[in-house]
Formats: structure tokens, C-alpha cells, sequence
């Protein structure tokens, strides 16, 4: 049982995201109603070409979040499941699934539901899980799906150009999936105003990234978790850029007047994979005992772009992307990742979420708790879903918790 | 008074053999032990302070007085934990002769740690147990506890200060209800199921640790006549196997002690000896090992000057 579920924020830029997302989503019903194209998404595709063909935008992962954060994820989980899927499924897959197929049981869907889909993009990027989910919908909904397949990417980046160039030819071939979907050509100036608005954005975000690392802690992962969400779903707008000018702002202001989470930081931890969505008021669990959660390992950005590679905004894209990636290396330089940003952020411990139908990060926490073992850092695994509240006991988590703090503290 | 407190937990099943490779054990001479008993050596300094470990199956009450463990007492939770914490402290209470005004600190522990209403602090069982374990065994670095619903590997340090810890997650394999299930499916006392493992001249294989699932499958076996004695030892088999995965998360390193309920039962002490391959120390009471504990720590916290929130009559 969840007996709270958002988490108390502290800083006054990360109240403007809830009224930022309501309109987001309200402005894509409107699209629909309009008569634009409207494209359902996975995370990570590149979003600056959808912004410039001008395409309405539907984030499939960040709905299922918003579900389990109204904690109505166990309702359309259930549906999901009814339908013959898996307990063991990606929770958000179920919850999407459940969506769609419904049921006269449904609660009625946040921001009145999703615009209609006229076509859906999939990237392979990172997860395996919402490949089979695309699939799957396409079929269901008897709509063309563009698969965007993404290779292996080490960790620091890679100049192979086959990988560029192959790269390269999955932009193109997902910009000609579009421009036959819409009828309209892409416009490369419209394109390479979008890429310079997107770079600024994580420069600003890698910026704040960087602060962060302050003690006391200036912004915590409860606001992390939710500023995340203009860089991941605004990208390549002008309102992007103003959010995280606006954070950073406020950011420095903090740690100028050493404002910290907590009155007296007597821990910081790092949460690695997927917060519980259902129950983010965990991270503020920590700030009642003077701990703070500093840091977080997912949406993780670190490195600094590149400056512009190649006058061809598209070529520039595949050069960038391949030359600066995130997660889609081996676990070991995933872990190794985790490790530097344990030692660089401060933290006395790490909490392990183990999300069961994560296949991404369920499968790293092994190894990063033995290469944190190694490192001499405390961890702490807990293993819940993050869409599906169902997997979720408070009793035994705080139990968990509770330990884990009585032992950072005795230290 | 200790007597009626004996029958009262005879009655609900708690009748445990304590310890077979100990002559002589049994809850009689421990309950007579316990005024005094030779095998707690306290140290520490203190007035009377008490540790009250509500876990899911049993309530646990300890007193210490200074040096010594003055009184302790155990019985069935039940579905009121409140009530059960009051009446298992008022019964260590009664055989320590003192009330509960006379307690300079007092820390609840177990799952029901928050519902007890005249605990001045609460402290996980986890770090209880690594306290208690050390106090009784100080070279322990590696604490096994099984509960009633719980079963929790633990790691401490020289100083029995908790480190890396694993527990059972949603699942009742490898603790004391699941084998209260089986031993009530085969019609055995819970006391007696231990030894009669060992007597297994063959095993059966028992492929669910669901206690819901082993369940239909025990009574399956028990109507193709298969021997109790060889379904017991599958049955102890598949916990040792179960538990000793959840050892391995967090690693075991010499000395490796078990308590809790099923520190009692010999089949499953001696099953995890040979995987572990390690002797296993189990405490004469291995049920009182996390009261011990949260009484040791409300000695600490007398020492650093803590005093109690409230001073009440128990209702």
C-alpha cells in the first residue's frame, strides 16, 4: 500500500513542470482535433526532427509515469494483463496496453486521454522491452510503426564511421517515413535552428548537472526526477531552453546562500535505475532522517556536447549522437559510469532500485552492487516496480530504508 | 506467574526443542534459566532498560538490569500487535518484579516497532540483530535471522555494526510460517519436524517453495504414501538451498550465527551447516536475539544521557 505518492519539491522552478506537462498534453489533443499528424513515441528518439516537420509528439513512457504518479497504474496494469500479458511485461508497456484495449473498469485516463496516433516511432536504443510493445501496438492499431535502430554505443562516445554513417541512414530513412506520413518535405534550416536549441538545452542541463555536486546539496532527486521532463519532451523548443535558464539560475542562487535540502546533510545517496513513480515522496523519506538523495543515475547527462560536426544538419545529428552517448554501452562501462558518479557526487550509499520489469536497469544492479562493494560504497537493493504499485509493500521497504540510514549513520 | 506465562505459549504451538545438540534444553529450563542465566555476559552499565522485538509470528520482551538480563518473555503476536506488545512486556515485566516506570529507556524493534505505544525509540531489527548476535557472540560477522514471515541475512562488523544486508522479498519460503504450513499438512508437531528430517534415509524433491504451492504438493506426496521423514527432509532441503542464496547476496564470513524461530529447528540448522560449510552458533533463546538487541541499544542511549519520552502505567 502506498499511503503517499508525489514528493514534497524544493525548488521553485520544479513547480512550473506539472503545469508545463498539462499543457503539453492539452495542446496535443488540440493537434489532433486540428487535423496534425500525431506521432506515439518511445524515449530517446530524436525529437529535433519531429519538432521541425512540425509533428505532434505523444511520449508513450512518460504517459505510463504519469499514470502510476495519479496511481491509476494498477487499473491499467490489470487491463494489460487481461489482454495476456505478463506480470513480468515492462510495466509501462502493460499500462499502455491496458489503455488501448480497455475495459468498462478504467478510471478515466490523465489529461483526457491520449490524441489519436496516425503513426508510431520506436527507437532500439537502451531497451529491448518497447520494441516488442511497438510492435505490438502497431499491429493492434493497425498503424505504420518506424523502427529507428540504434547500434552499440560505448559509454564515452565512438568515431567509427560505420557506425556514423549507419547511424545517418536511420535519420534518413525515418525522415522519409515522415515526410510520406505527412505529405510535407523537412525543412533543413527549421531542422538546424531545432539542433542548436536542443544543444543549448543540455549544455544548460549538464551545467546544473556539474552544481550538483555541491555539499549541501542545492536540488535533490525529488526535484531531478521531475525537472527531467522538458529536457526529455520539449527538446528543441525555445520553452526548453527558458525552463533550464531559469533552474539554473535558481540553482546557483542556492548553493550562492548555501542552501542545502536538508537544514544539516548528514548523508547523501545516489539512486540508481528508476524511481518508484507511484511513491516519489521515498526521496523526501530521506530528508526526514538529514539524508539527501544527490544524485541519480538515470537521465544521467554528463558530458557537454559537441560543437557543430557537419554542415548537413542530419549528418551533424549522427556525428553528434555517435560521438556523445549515455546508457547504451556494456554494463561494465555503465557501471564503471555509476561508480565515478558515487565518488564525484559525495554519496556514503547507493539505493539499488530494482525495478522487475526493467530489463534495462534491472539487469545492470548486480554488478554495479559488486563493483560498489568493491569501491567500499554501502548499497541497498530494493526491488519494486516502477509503473506497477502493486509490487510495492511499505512495510517492507521502510523496513529496508530505515536499516540502510541506521547504518550510513553509525558509521 | 512464569508458569501460567509457560502454558500459554505451550498452547500456541511455541513449544520448540531449543537446541537438540544442547542436553538438556527445553522451554522449562530456559524459562528457569532466564532469571538469571549464565550464558548472557553483559558488560555494559546501566539501570533497567528494556528491548521489545514485535515481530509478524512473535512478540518478544527483554529487561536488562546493568549487567544482566533480568527478565525475558515471548509470546504469540496475534492479529493486535498493540496488545501484544503491552502484555508481552507486562509479563517480562512481572517475572523481572518491576514496572514499567522503572525503565530508563525503552526501543521497540520488528515489523510492528511503530505500534508500540511505550517505546521511546524505534531501531530496525536488522540493526538489533547484528547488536544482540555480536553481544552474545563477539567474533560473529554474519548473522542469519529466521523469522516468523522474515528471513534476513546480515553482515556486521567487529563492533556488531549493521553492514550489507538481504532479505526475503514477498515470499514466506525459508521462514517459520512456511513450515508451520507443512508440519500442520503432515500432522506432525512443529517441535518434532527438525529431528525427524534427519532420520530420512532418502530425500524427496520439493520444486515449490510457494508455501501455497509446497502445500498441495506435500499433501500430494503424503497421498502416494511417500515417507513423512523424506518429505520433511525435501521440505528442509528446499529452505536450506532457498535461505543460503539469500546468504550468498551479502556473503557469509566466519562466525555465522542463526537465530530467530527456526535457530530451533536442528534439520534446517544442520542442512545449511553442510552448504555453508560453516558451524553454525545458535543462541540457547534464539528468538530473543533482536529484544537483545534494542535492549543493548537503549543502554547506549541511557549512557549518552537519553531520557524516557513518557512515563505511564500500560493501560
Amino acid at each position: 500500500m502506498v499511503t503517499s505518492t508525489s514528493a514534497k519539491k524544493h525548488l521553485k522552478t520544479t513547480l512550473l513542470v506539472p503545469e508545463l506537462r498539462k499543457k503539453y498534453y492539452a495542446q496535443t489533443l488540440a493537434d489532433s482535433q486540428a487535423g496534425k499528424k500525431v506521432a506515439w513515441c518511445s524515449n530517446n528518439i530524436p525529437s529535433e526532427i519531429l519538432e521541425a516537420m512540425n509533428i505532434t509528439t505523444v511520449y508513450l513512457e512518460n504517459y505510463a509515469t504519469v499514470c502510476a504518479s495519479k496511481r491509476l497504474s494498477s487499473a491499467f496494469c490489470r487491463a494489460g494483463e487481461r489482454a495476456g500479458f505478463s506480470q513480468d511485461v515492462c510495466g509501462y508497456a502493460r499500462i499502455l496496453m491496458g489503455y488501448i484495449l480497455g475495459g468498462d473498469d478504467l478510471p478515466e485516463a490523465p489529461y483526457g486521454g491520449l490524441a489519436k496516433p496516425d503513426f508510431l516511432i520506436v527507437n532500439s536504443y537502451s531497451c529491448d522491452s518497447r520494441m516488442g510493445w511497438f510492435t505490438t501496438m502497431a499491429r493492434t492499431l493497425d498503424l505504420p510503426l518506424y523502427v529507428l535502430d540504434s547500434p552499440y554505443q560505448p559509454v564515452g562516445g565512438c568515431t567509427d564511421l560505420d557506425n556514423v554513417a549507419y547511424t545517418e541512414s536511420q535519420l534518413r530513412g525515418l525522415i522519409a517515413f515522415l515526410e510520406e506520413q505527412t505529405g510535407t518535405k523537412l525543412d533543413p534550416a527549421r531542422l538546424r535552428q531545432r539542433i542548436e536549441l536542443a544543444a543549448k538545452a543540455n549544455e544548460i542541463q549538464v551545467e546544473i548537472y556539474e552544481m550538483r555536486k555541491h555539499v549541501p546539496s542545492p536540488m535533490s532527486a525529488g526535484d531531478a526526477y521531475t525537472v527531467v521532463w522538458p529536457g526529455m519532451y520539449l527538446i528543441g523548443t525555445k520553452e526548453c531552453d527558458q525552463f533550464y535558464e531559469q533552474l539554473r539560475a535558481e540553482v546557483r542562487e542556492r548553493i550562492a546562500s548555501n542552501v542545502g535540502i536538508v537544514p544539516e546533510e548528514k548523508f547523501r545517496l545516489l539512486w540508481s535505475g528508476l524511481p518508484f513513480w507511484y511513491n516519489m515522496a521515498l526521496m523526501n523519506y530521506f530528508e526526514e532522517k538529514g539524508g539527501v538523495v544527490a544524485i541519480e543515475n538515470a537521465f544521467f547527462r554528463h558530458l557537454p556536447g559537441l560543437p557543430q560536426q557537419d554542415e548537413d544538419p542530419v549528418r551533424d545529428m549522427a556525428l553528434r549522437s555517435t560521438m556523445r552517448r549515455g546508457y547504451a554501452g556494456s554494463i561494465g562501462e555503465r557501471t564503471d559510469l555509476t561508480v565515478e558518479i558515487a565518488r564525484e557526487y559525495s554519496v556514503d550509499g547507493v539505493i539499488l532500485s530494482y525495478n522487475p520489469s526493467c530489463r534495462l536497469f534491472y539487469i545492470l544492479q548486480p554488478a554495479l552492487k559488486n563493483a560498489l562493494d568493491r569501491a567500499g560504497i554501502p548499497t541497498l537493493a530494493l526491488e519494486c516496480d516502477m509503473a506497477d504499485e502493486r509490487t510495492y509493500s511499505e512495510g517492507q521497504v521502510k523496513t529496508r530504508l530505515d536499516a540502510f540510514i541506521e547504518r550510513l549513520l553509525a558509521r | 506467574m512464569g508458569h501460567r506465562v509457560l502454558t500459554e505459549i505451550q498452547h500456541y504451538g511455541f513449544g520448540w526443542v531449543l537446541d537438540l545438540r544442547k542436553d538438556g534444553y527445553n522451554i522449562d529450563t530456559l524459562q528457569r534459566a532466564s532469571a538469571a542465566p549464565p550464558w548472557l555476559p553483559v558488560e555494559r552499565s546501566a539501570l533497567y532498560v528494556a528491548g521489545i522485538d514485535i515481530g509478524s509470528a512473535s512478540s518478544k520482551a527483554l529487561i536488562l538490569e546493568q549487567d544482566r538480563v533480568l527478565a525475558h518473555a515471548l509470546m504469540p503476536t496475534g492479529a493486535e500487535s498493540a496488545a501484544s506488545a503491552q502484555r508481552v512486556m507486562e509479563i517480562a515485566l512481572r517475572q523481572a518484579g518491576l514496572g514499567l516506570n522503572d525503565m530508563s529507556y525503552i526501543i521497540s524493534t520488528g515489523y510492528g516497532r511503530i505500534i508500540v505505544p511505550f517505546a521511546d525509540e524505534e531501531v530496525t531489527e536488522l540493526s538489533c540483530h547484528a547488536r544482540g548476535a555480536h553481544q552474545l557472540f563477539p567474533a560473529v560477522r554474519t548473522v542469519l535471522d529466521m523469522g516468523g514471515q522474515d528471513c534476513k541475512a546480515i553482515r556486521c562488523d567487529e563492533r556488531g555494526r549493521l553492514g550489507d544486508f538481504a532479505m526475503n522479498d514477498k515470499c514466506a519460503a525459508g521462514t517459520g510460517r512456511f513450515l508451520e504450513l507443512m508440519a500442520d499438512v503432515l500432522q506432525i508437531p512443529l517441535n518434532q519436524i527438525g529431528a525427524l528430517s534427519l532420520e530420512a534415509t532418502g530425500e524427496v524433491r520439493i520444486s515449490n517453495t510457494c508455501a501455497v504451492f509446497a502445500k498441495s504438493e506435500v499433501a500430494a506426496l503424503v497421498r502416494q504414501g511417500r515417507d513423512r521423514r523424506e518429505i520433511l527432509a525435501g521440505l528442509h532441503e528446499a529452505i536450506a538451498a532457498r535461505v543460503h542464496t539469500l546468504l550468498r547476496k551479502v556473503g557469509v564470513e566466519p562466525d555465522f550465527v542463526i537465530a530467530g524461530g527456526i535457530g530451533k529447528n536442528i534439520g534446517v540448522v544442520q542442512r545449511l551447516e553442510a552448504r555453508v560449510g560453516l558451524p553454525a552458533l545458535v543462541p540457547p533463546e534464539p528468538q530473543i536475539v533482536g529484544a537483545l538487541g534494542a535492549a543493548l541499544f537503549a543502554a547506549d542511549r541511557v549512557a549518552e544521557g537519553a531520557v524516557r519520552r513518557q512515563r505511564q502505567p500500560i493501560a
